[in-house]
């Protein structure tokens, strides 16, 4: 990896007013006059459900999707958190070659449950770095603090999320979207890794996400009206030509009513064996549990928890990490709740959000690759595009050589030819 | 399931009718078993015309049935032992055959011939025939299914069920096969009827008698009606168009059949029930282009690429006895099961991996709740329950997903629970064209409109609907229970209770489509079909949504 301590600070004035302050490695050269090869901007709807781009509330999403490669059987990835799947997207490697398998997990030298976002915690090489080292300029507009965290500093160009709403850990999608144009204006790079928060966060505390979702609505349309402004932006630039957007998710999104809880903890605490000595990582639809005391004992120690999990109320399934191609940062079993429920460990108030992810309920996610540049083609694929593909699909575009061991995901780029046969 | 005709009004009507129609036939009586029917020894040894199904990538089954002499009738089991021949080529003219063989034949499968032809090319139009001695069969044409996993961008095939030879002509399967742009037929049950004449037909018309003039309830006769349905012109000419995808429901053995018995099976009168189901199963093997042999598994699954599969249902043979009526408890009982807890498996193991986009189901009955208003006459409502099985009242057909709601909660939960989408069941039995979401909460629906999938139901070929029983004029009567049962069930998004007919479904990366074609009058061989509605289910939304554009 780089040294990243030589690095140096960008001031922006922004459309908005408001000042945005990038950090770059140094040497990272501002923008050139025209662009000359394509620019990439994969576009993170945080946790935007296929179902909810249309007409009414988000109609430059279905726009965009309408002229790019849409592809209807996308999905995320286990476990489908917000960490995870971007870790995904820009190294194109399972989890099991990642080291991040969740947003949280019970770490072992620590012995505590923390959330993974440290820069450490991501192993390998990911595009902004690979990207970059061949001369490239890549960004990274992170919304999230985990994000930021874990991402650091690989992107030659970073904006630090400001200002931070309490509680959510998250910037608004009106000072994401003046830091994406900004950046681009500042240092056109090659690629930008951009996550919008707002659809993801607003979702989590929608109380009436079984039913009205009033406030997930006014956000989707508010993140559609961010998206079109960096559009146009693109267009009065003269970029469109030469743009290409992939515009996903990382997970979706359900919600469930009060009394759909899940405490594992409770049930483990019942077990002799088990009884302190289950650590739970809460991933909202998904519970990550380890088996803290001796080796010796951990086989019969997962079969009860497994056994226990799964004859408890709202309980989907029961996996050995290596099933879903998740490391040992995933711990002993990852236990997944059915859609309606949610899991709220380890006590029983710890998760009072109604609107959750990680089971496999919020794995539908919108996908699709979109712009002016001539790559890109408009049609429906039923190929089965993952977050993992991400990587790939950027890779093929700058002809950027596969990673170490190679992808695990495969290239989107054209769709099935239109016409019938 | 469909009509209910053994009602005992109904069955009044029917010995009136054989009276009036037939002083003959009815003097005959049972001698009439030793007449042979019309179409079989004129024809020659190919009589019952040749057909092909459930095609692979790598190959397709062919069918044919031969008459090597005079006396091995259908059903007679007398006849020889004989070799039949059969040839694929890749053209109309066999100049290039690429693969021939030959298959052994005699009275004990009731002289029917199967070949399951492999090492053929995927997504291939083949030619085939069949040779016995010097005679040559009809050629017929069919199609491999694309390679495992490719991409394709389109798939479009006919959907029929509920064929009944007395209520009518089939005229819907010859507008199938005069199109030019179909890769398959899928029949979802009812391809032929038990009843004797006069047991059930064309409200009170009987259109052309079945033979044999009784109600099947023997192998003879079980492979009589198979034979009697095969000499159909249309029916021929479309089995030897397209390669057909099969599954039976209850009329294949007898009206309501459960695992146990049937509504229409009388014990000891009609035999042991165990008895007269192998009959019907032995027949079903023997006459249709299916790769099923009896005391083995109907319910299977078939590949199109990446774009979509097909698993067709059997829900006859494993299913519990049918609730009393829809009041009684046990339609929520989840120890009752339609499916068998074998085949439930299967479904939603397959659903939950599929490498697939669409998931499309070939379902004999319909899935989607049905919740009967209360506003309708008791006419209406009558009528209504010989369509659909009693109701006194309420809520559900109980021989529909809607008398066994824990397996329908267990394959729409598994639905929803892992996320699958673009799952849609294609439906057949009810005689009326449905389009419906299938709702994730029944209660939340309203609300959200959160669907878990789609289901797309095709009218009856020929069998009584609304109108018919009624004895009214088609779209007159049957407008106001239409828009009363679209009140109770905001998912219903399209019924039409009045048409006969066929859909045609097309399936491509963006939507799959039904469009439903209705005939003018079932009763006249030349019946025209006009189109009467589409619906489209966009791929990702689980919605139905009505469009104005059939298919080009």
């Amino acid at each position: 990896m780089t040294e990243y301590s030589r690095r140096r600070f960008l001031r922006v004035a922004t459309g908005t007013g408001a000042a945005v302050v990038l950090s770059a490695a140094a040497g990272t050269a501002p923008a050139a006059a025209a662009p000359q090869g394509p620019r990439v901007y994969v576009l993170v709807v945080d946790g935007l459900r296929p179902d909810e781009i249309g007409p009414v509330l988000t109609p430059t999403l279905l726009r965009l999707r309408e002229a790019g490669t849409h592809f209807p059987a996308a999905r995320s990835l286990p476990v489908t958190e917000t960490i995870p799947n971007h870790v995904m997207m820009m190294t194109g490697v399972r989890p099991d070659r990642s080291g991040v398998p969740a947003n949280s997990v019970y770490d072992r030298a620590e012995g505590a449950v923390r959330t993974l976002d440290r820069p450490a915690d991501l192993r390998g090489a990911t595009l902004l770095d690979r990207l970059a080292a061949t001369g490239r300029t890549t960004g990274s507009v992170l919304s999230k603090e985990y994000l930021y965290g874990i991402f650091g500093e690989r992107a030659s160009v970073r904006w630090e999320p400001f200002p931070i709403v309490p509680v959510s850990g998250h910037a608004p999608d009106l000072a994401t979207a003046d830091a994406l144009i900004a950046m681009v204006d500042e240092s056109d790079p090659d690629l930008v890794f951009c996550n919008l928060g707002d659809v993801d966060r607003v979702g989590h505390t929608d109380l009436t996400g079984t039913t009205l979702r009033a406030a997930r609505s006014a956000a989707l349309w508010a993140t559609d009206l961010v998206v079109g402004r960096f559009v146009r932006h693109l267009r009065d630039t003269g970029r469109w030509a030469s743009s290409v957007l992939i515009v996903l998710a990382d997970h979706s999104m359900d919600w469930s009513l009060p009394h759909r809880t899940i405490s594992l903890r409770s049930t483990m605490e019942g077990d002799p064996l088990l009884e302190r000595r289950v650590a739970i990582a809460q991933n909202g639809g998904a519970d990550l549990l380890t088996f803290t005391g001796p080796d010796a004992e951990r086989a019969e120690a997962v079969a009860r928890m497994r056994r226990l999990a799964l004859a408890t109320d709202g309980v989907l399934s029961a996996h050995e990490p290596g099933q879903l191609r998740l490391g040992p940062e995933a711990g002993d079993l990852v236990v997944y709740c059915r859609a309606g429920w949610r899991f709220t460990d380890p006590q029983v108030w710890s998760n009072p959000i109604p609107g959750n992810h990680g089971h496999p309920a919020t794995a539908p996610i919108p996908f699709f690759v979109t712009g002016g540049h001539p790559a890109v083609t408009p049609g429906t694929s039923s190929a089965p595009a993952r977050t993992v593909d991400v990587a790939p699909t950027v890779g093929a575009l700058f002809g950027l050589p596969e990673p170490d061991g190679g992808y695990d995901g495969t290239a989107r780029l054209a769709p099935v030819p239109a016409s019938p046969r | 399931m469909c009509p209910r005709v053994n009602s005992r009004a109904q069955s009044a009507l029917s010995r009136r009718e054989v009276l009036r129609a037939g002083g003959a036939l009815a003097a005959t009586g049972a001698g009439l078993l030793a007449v042979p029917p019309a179409a079989a020894a004129a024809a020659g040894p190919f009589a019952h015309g040749v057909a092909s199904g459930d095609p692979l990538p790598t190959g397709v089954l062919l069918w044919t049935r031969v008459t090597p002499a005079a006396e091995a009738l259908p059903g007679s089991g007398a006849g020889p032992e004989v070799s039949v021949r059969w040839e694929v080529a890749l053209d109309e003219a066999f100049t290039r055959i690429v693969r021939r063989g030959t298959v052994a034949t005699g009275p004990a499968r009731d002289h029917t011939v199967k070949a399951d032809v492999t090492g053929l090319a995927p997504g291939t139009w083949y030619w085939y025939r069949f040779r016995l001695g010097g005679a040559v069969s009809p050629t017929g044409r069919t199609r491999t299914a694309p390679a495992t996993g490719s991409a394709l961008a389109r798939l479009r095939f006919g959907v029929v069920s509920c064929s009944n030879w007395q209520a009518g002509h089939f005229s819907a399967y010859r507008h199938l096969a005069e199109r030019d742009d179909l890769d398959l037929v899928v029949h979802l049950g009812d391809y032929l009827y038990e009843y004797a004449p006069g047991g059930y037909q064309a409200g009170e018309v009987l259109v052309r008698p079945h033979d044999p003039p009784v109600e099947m309830t023997t192998l003879e006769h079980y492979r009589r009606r198979h034979a009697q349905y095969k000499t159909d012109p249309d029916l021929r000419a479309l089995h030897a168009r397209v390669p057909f995808v099969v599954t039976w429901d209850d009329h294949e053995s007898a009206n309501d059949a459960w695992s146990g018995g049937a509504e229409n099976h009388t014990e000891p009168a009609e035999g042991t029930w165990a008895g007269r189901r192998a009959a019907s199963q032995q027949a079903y093997a023997e006459w249709m282009p299916v790769r099923y042999e009896p005391g083995g598994r109907l319910y299977r699954r078939i590949a199109f690429g990446a774009l979509a599969e097909l698993s067709m249902l059997d829900l006859r043979t494993y299913r519990s006895r049918q609730a009393a009526h829809p009041l009684d408890p046990v339609i929520s009982d989840p120890a009752r099961t339609i499916t068998g807890s074998e085949q439930l498996g299967w479904l939603t193991a397959g659903l939950v991996t599929s490498g697939a986009q669409w998931k499309l189901v070939g379902n004999p009955v319909m899935i989607a709740p049905v919740r009967f208003p209360s506003t309708l006459s008791t006419r209406e409502l009558e009528a209504l329950s010989q369509l659909t099985g009693p109701l006194e009242g309420v809520p559900v057909n109980v021989d529909q997903w809607d008398g066994y709601t824990a397996d329908r909660a267990r394959v729409l939960g598994a639905l929803r629970d892992h996320g699958v989408r673009d799952t849609v069941f294609l439906t057949g039995d009810i005689h009326s064209a449905w389009a419906a979401e299938l709702p994730a909460d029944p209660l939340t629906y309203p609300l959200t409109r959160d669907s878990v999938g789609t289901e797309l139901v095709c009218t009856s070929v020929t069998s009584d609907n609304i109108d018919d029983i009624l004895g009214v004029p088609p779209r007159t009567a049957s407008v106001g229970v239409e828009a009363a049962i679209r009140v109770a069930n905001p998912h219903l998004k399209y019924v039409e209770l009045d048409s006969h007919g066929y859909s045609v479904v097309e399936v491509t990366p963006a939507a799959v489509q039904m469009d439903w074609f209705a005939l003018a009058d079932r009763t006249d061989p030349a019946s025209a079909a006009r189109h009467n509605a589409s619906f489209v289910v966009r791929a990702g939304t689980q919605r139905v949504q009505r469009t104005g554009e059939p298919l080009r």
